[in-house]
């Protein structure tokens, strides 16, 4: 029997590296898909609404997305300051907090950047939900900060030129300047009572994010280069509030292997039966 | 073990073709796993009904895998036997914990790069005559209004294309406008990125819709312009 042992054993190492390379390649496949979507790592206690420089901003994956001048709509500039935009996001099941940072030379009165989702069902446009000339689409929700007013507006839109602040002011940001480098804090509650006109998140499931950023230089005589529809954007990315830890997937995969290996042992029965 | 040999050859050759050899013959490209695991299964279903076709053939190949799983006078399998026992129950166990688990990659997005234009805008022919004084003014329109984005060497490498997803379209390509008709470029300069159909879903071009700022005269200049800058021609009815 020993042979029988020794083989037993070579044959559970081989199998247990085998699952463990499997495990490693699923884990680096979850790991590529940071840089298309934001993910909000789920918290225990509170998350820092208002500290962008907060420690436990690292233990958020930071994601990148690439910034090009709004250029769909007039008036359009063909250049912007801002050429990549990093963000991270937290949340704790009740609330959620989006850090965006950026690389700016100055710090401007009029700098100002903007979270921007899709509303409900329906699709929207990326810029500003601007109408589709042959489908139905949504209304966009735009969370914006400005440096000066040193707050947030939450805000809607269904196409350029129908901007407003909404009734109820559900968003709170906080930015600030360090080294050449914005880090602004969005944070509202994951849910508002206003679902036609405010993005609702629910934890596990991927919705459309965008971002805009504003650079509030002057240029020689005194006028704001980026502002209004001159400014940089991105397309549309995905962003997900991690959902509670479900391991009934592990459950599963156990009841299967037992079944299994009750499968072969009644087979194995019957055939030495059979003979 | 030659009753069983044979099949297990012949499955491993079917996966080594379809694998590795199929994608390299020239117009050919990789084949998904779940074609592969399609073919294998009726590589297999052939097999299973060539060797049951009669009894002694059926016992040739359904004994030694009976012998097999009772571990009856296989000698040296005995290791692999114990092997087949614990890997099939662990197998099964992966599957089903891959078939449950949430997946962590976002929605996929099925787009149709180039949608059905609406009937309007088919099979119209340019009326600007493709003289070079007008491939010369439409070159002159594109490097104001188009070329930030397309790029100057109509190759979708503008200074503002960066951050756009999908990227502005390449026209030296020949999988873009030379595929296409000038009337399908007059509708898709015209409508932009909102004139999409909802095959053109999520709508992320950031395609500005022209006909808002420039004269039909003017787009019709830009597509001759195009079309002679990307050294490309566009597709007629022969």
């Amino acid at each position: 029997m020993k042979p029988a042992n020794r083989i037993m054993k070579r044959v559970l190492r081989d199998g247990t590296a085998a699952i463990a390379a499997m495990i490693i390649a699923g884990a680096s496949l979850g790991y590529a898909q940071e840089n298309v979507s934001v993910r909000a790592t789920l918290l225990t206690g509170g998350v820092p609404v208002d500290d962008p420089g907060a420690a436990v901003w690292s233990s958020a994956p930071p994601a990148t997305f690439p910034m090009s001048p709004q250029v769909h709509w007039q008036n359009r500039i063909q250049e912007v300051t801002v050429k990549d935009v990093i963000v991270r996001a937290l949340h704790d099941g009740t609330q959620v907090a989006v850090l965006v940072e950026y690389t700016d030379p100055t710090q401007d009165p009029d700098d100002a950047a903007a979270l921007e989702f899709m509303v409900g069902d329906k699709k929207a446009h990326f810029a500003h939900g601007q109408p589709m000339l042959q489908v139905e689409g949504g209304p966009v929700n735009i969370w914006f900060w400005k440096n000066k007013t040193g707050k947030a507006l939450d805000m809607s839109a269904k196409g350029f030129g129908t901007l407003k602040p909404q009734e109820h002011q559900d968003v709170t940001a906080k930015g600030v300047y360090s080294n050449g480098t914005w880090k602004v804090v969005f944070a509202r509650k994951l849910l508002t009572g206003h679902a036609d006109e405010d993005v609702q998140i629910t934890a596990g499931q991927f919705m459309s994010i965008s971002f805009a950023v504003w650079d509030g230089r002057k240029d020689a005589v005194g006028e704001l280069v980026e502002k209004g529809s001159q400014k940089a954007v991105s397309s549309w990315w995905y962003f997900r509030a991690d959902a509670p830890p479900d391991y009934s997937g592990y459950m599963y995969a156990a009841i299967a292997a037992v079944l299994g290996l009750g499968f072969q042992f009644v087979l194995i029965r019957k055939l030495k039966k059979g003979q | 073990m030659g009753a069983l040999g044979k099949p297990i050859i012949l499955m491993v050759a079917m996966y080594a073709f379809l694998k590795f050899v199929l994608p390299n013959i020239p117009g050919s490209a990789p084949l998904p796993s779940s074609l592969i695991f399609l073919y294998l299964l009726l590589t297999a279903g052939g097999i299973f009904m060539f060797e049951t076709v009669s009894g002694e053939s059926k016992d040739a190949f359904w004994n030694p895998i009976q012998r097999f799983l009772t571990g009856e006078n296989i000698g040296g399998l005995q290791a692999l036997r114990y092997g087949v026992f614990i890997l099939f129950p662990l197998l099964v166990g992966w599957q089903t914990y891959g078939s449950t688990a949430v997946s962590d990659l976002p929605p996929t997005e099925s787009r149709t790069i180039h949608p059905a234009p609406p009937g309007e805008y088919t099979g119209l022919s340019n009326p600007v005559p493709k003289t070079p004084d007008n491939i010369m003014q439409g070159k002159g329109f594109y490097a104001a209004y188009c070329s930030p984005c397309h790029g100057g060497n109509f190759d979708g490498k503008g200074p503002a294309a960066r951050g756009f997803i999908p990227a502005p379209a390449n026209f030296a390509d020949p999988t873009t406008i030379a595929m296409l008709q000038e009337s399908y470029l007059f509708w898709r300069i015209k409508k932009g990125g909102v004139g999409l159909p909802i095959e053109g879903a999520p709508w992320k071009s950031a395609m500005p819709r022209w006909e808002v700022e420039l004269p039909d005269e003017w787009i019709w200049k830009i597509i001759l312009g195009e079309y002679d800058g990307a050294h490309q021609s566009p597709r007629t009815w022969e």
